[in-house]
């Protein structure tokens, strides 16, 4: 299948990406994604969709997180204990440092914590963000999978995959604040409004919380094994990937009426988004990248390794130089 | 675009099989944990599919024995299955999925992260296939000492003795094992995880070849590797040595797995026996011709018995 290519809504991220454009001149934009079941990173060019680099890590990797100043990239190696370090805008590896089954991670807005969910070994791990120094150990159970924060950093919210509950940490006490029962797995939560949306994978919907105290205001149905939430880069849609059903579900942001409903098969997991419009959407059981015009929702493959799941672009640095909030619109 | 045709058929199990039932029974939580299963099933059966079409025509052409009645062999058929189609596997890990997670996370608490040898030898990182042999070499020889222990043990050789107790070895004797047995032999290479990590999973294939190595040295074939072969993987001609009646027990021969090395440095390796009779003249006949069942309880009366006799010597010694 071809991939249309076409240039859509240049605004937000797309804008920005293009005005730093030359900054970039030197690498190309490249899609760096990790193979979670290969123990290796691919480094796609995004013009020619060709691996230029394969990475190799540990044993397992999952997510990332971009440091606070842009200039590194982490990835959790959960399996390996390890936290591997790389150049953004290239793929290279900058390293490795030990750590504690690193699954999900990401830096607090206010830049002072990485939060670490161990979704193996049931911890949720509180480093500080300047030298990882590990702060606070917050025991978890069970299996503590994706991770949100308020706006201003003070709390953050960590599903509880193996037993249904959300847990709130307040950040600035160093405590739990609470844990709240929201239904059956839950995995992807993003910070939405003035709430918290969360995703049901052993159900069919996204639940909205109060994130006062857990309690669901709202429940959106979209597909079975409801299970990541992404929303576009100018926060007018909300993406949910579907397991189960193998679709993803496209949300008015303001409403949270289904849009329409792609069918994306092969386990759709971690979007991201480039700036011609096209998302970038990893498929676990099918060891490829989908590029989906969500337009008309046709899609070309890319290859990777074995079980793709992060994704990160490194389009969006120049955005994430200006502008620290927008990042939290591409936690992968 | 390139797709692995393992992954592609694991792909498939997973989004219109597994991932169905999952969810109808409430168990996505293990949902990422699964596919990692679908791939092994795959590869299980993929395992089972070339070792037959290997090992049955040699079987059928190079025979030890004949027998006229196989019957026995149809039970080992079925702890094949229920091994290498993940069965098995799945059960262990569910079971011990929660005290690994405390064992780790009290270890972790403890300053210990398990490590991994890429990390504990410098320059291993990026030389995959260097440190998936160098995991074999030590997994391999781990497993030598798991398995003589195994015959040294009273209690415990009452259990492997299942494993020998067949009269009529045949490729499908690999997976012949007590639960229990198998249980130790996971908590072994459970510790050893936690000292060096775990292999890296990338090399499927190669872990096909070396399963189909040990299930081919269960063969029912005159079959040796040459003089210097048998030196270097173990042969059906070298391990059928170590089933031979006479070696069935507490002082045995050729215990190695993959690699006779360890049978050569530890001075356990035999190359002069050639094709003896298998089984064990001592084991009940439960547990060379019953089923699953009535072998799995023979080798817990055997146990028990083993267990007694040494408290009723304790209480003789006065101890």
């Amino acid at each position: 299948m071809t991939v249309p290519r076409r240039t859509m809504l240049l605004s937000g991220l797309g804008l920005l990406a293009q005005g730093a454009a030359p900054a970039l001149a030197a690498d190309p934009p490249v899609a760096i994604v990790m193979n979670s079941a290969g123990a290796t990173i691919s480094v796609i060019d995004m013009a020619t969709h060709r691996t230029i680099r394969t990475v190799p890590v540990l044993r397992e990797p999952h997510h990332w997180a971009l440091t606070p100043d842009g200039r590194e990239l982490l990835v959790g190696d959960a399996s390996g204990n390890a936290l591997f370090r790389l150049d953004p805008r290239t793929g290279r590896s900058l390293g490795h440092r030990v750590i504690s089954d690193p699954y999900q991670l990401w830096f607090s807005p206010d830049s002072k914590w990485l939060v670490v969910n161990a979704l193996r070994l049931n911890h949720v791990d509180v480093y500080d963000a300047q030298g990882l120094r590990l702060h606070k150990r917050f025991y978890a159970s069970s299996m503590p999978s994706h991770l949100a924060f308020s706006p201003d950093g003070s709390m953050v919210y960590s599903t509880l995959q193996g037993t249904g509950k959300v847990v709130a940490i307040d950040l600035t006490r160093m405590a739990v604040a609470w844990s709240r029962a929201v239904g059956p797995a839950p995995a992807g939560i993003i910070w939405h409004g003035e709430k918290l949306l969360c995703a049901l994978m052993g159900g069919a919907d996204v639940v909205e919380l109060d994130p006062v105290d857990g309690h669901t205001t709202r429940r959106i149905p979209t597909g079975k094994g409801a299970h990541i939430i992404f929303p576009s880069p100018d926060g007018q849609v909300i993406y949910v990937g579907n397991r189960v059903a193998g679709t993803i579900t496209r949300l008015d942001a303001r409403s949270l009426k289904v849009e329409h409903l792609y069918t994306v098969p092969g386990g759709p997991d971690c979007i991201a988004f480039a700036p011609d419009g096209m998302m970038w959407i990893s498929r676990r059981w099918a060891d490829s990248i989908a590029v989906m015009d969500p337009a008309s929702g046709r899609y070309g493959l890319v290859a990777t390794g074995r079980s793709p799941h992060g994704v990160f672009l490194s389009t969006i640095l120049p955005a994430a130089a200006r502008n620290r909030a927008v990042l939290g619109t591409f936690s992968a | 675009m390139m797709t692995d045709p393992f992954m592609a058929v694991a792909g498939w199990l997973q989004q219109n099989a597994v991932l169905p039932v999952m969810y109808r029974f409430g168990w996505m939580q293990w949902e990422d944990l699964a596919f990692g299963w679908a791939l092994f099933a795959v590869y299980g059966l993929c395992q089972v599919i070339v070792t037959f079409a290997v090992c049955m025509p040699l079987e059928y052409l190079r025979p030890v024995e004949r027998w006229g009645n196989a019957r026995a062999v149809f039970t080992d058929v079925f702890y094949t299955v229920l091994s290498r189609v993940g069965l098995l596997p799945i059960v262990t890990f569910v079971g011990f999925y929660e005290v690994q997670v405390h064992v780790s996370g009290f270890l972790v608490d403890h300053g210990w992260v398990p490590p991994t040898l890429e990390l504990l030898i410098p320059g291993l990182l990026g030389h995959q296939v260097v440190t998936f042999f160098l995991y074999i070499l030590i997994l391999d020889c781990a497993d030598y000492w798991r398995h003589r222990l195994s015959h040294m043990i009273p209690w415990w050789w009452a259990l492997h003795s299942l494993h020998h107790a067949q009269r009529q070895m045949t490729f499908w004797s690999d997976d012949r094992n007590h639960l229990l047995d198998d249980l130790i032999s996971a908590l072994w290479f459970g510790f050893i995880a936690l000292l060096i990590g775990i292999p890296p999973f990338q090399f499927p294939l190669l872990v096909l070849v070396l399963r189909f190595i040990e299930s081919l040295s269960h063969a029912n074939a005159r079959l040796s590797f040459g003089r210097l072969g048998e030196c270097v993987v173990v042969s059906p001609r070298f391990h059928r040595a170590h089933h031979g009646v006479l070696a069935a027990g507490q002082t045995s021969c050729n215990y190695g797995a993959i690699l006779p090395i360890w049978d050569i440095i530890f001075g356990t390796a035999d190359f002069s026996r050639s094709y003896p009779r298998t089984g064990d003249p001592s084991a009940e006949e439960a547990l060379a011709t019953g089923t699953y069942t009535a072998q799995q309880w023979a080798g817990l009366r055997r146990m028990a018995r083993s267990l007694g006799r040494r408290t009723r010597q304790r209480v003789v010694a006065g101890e």
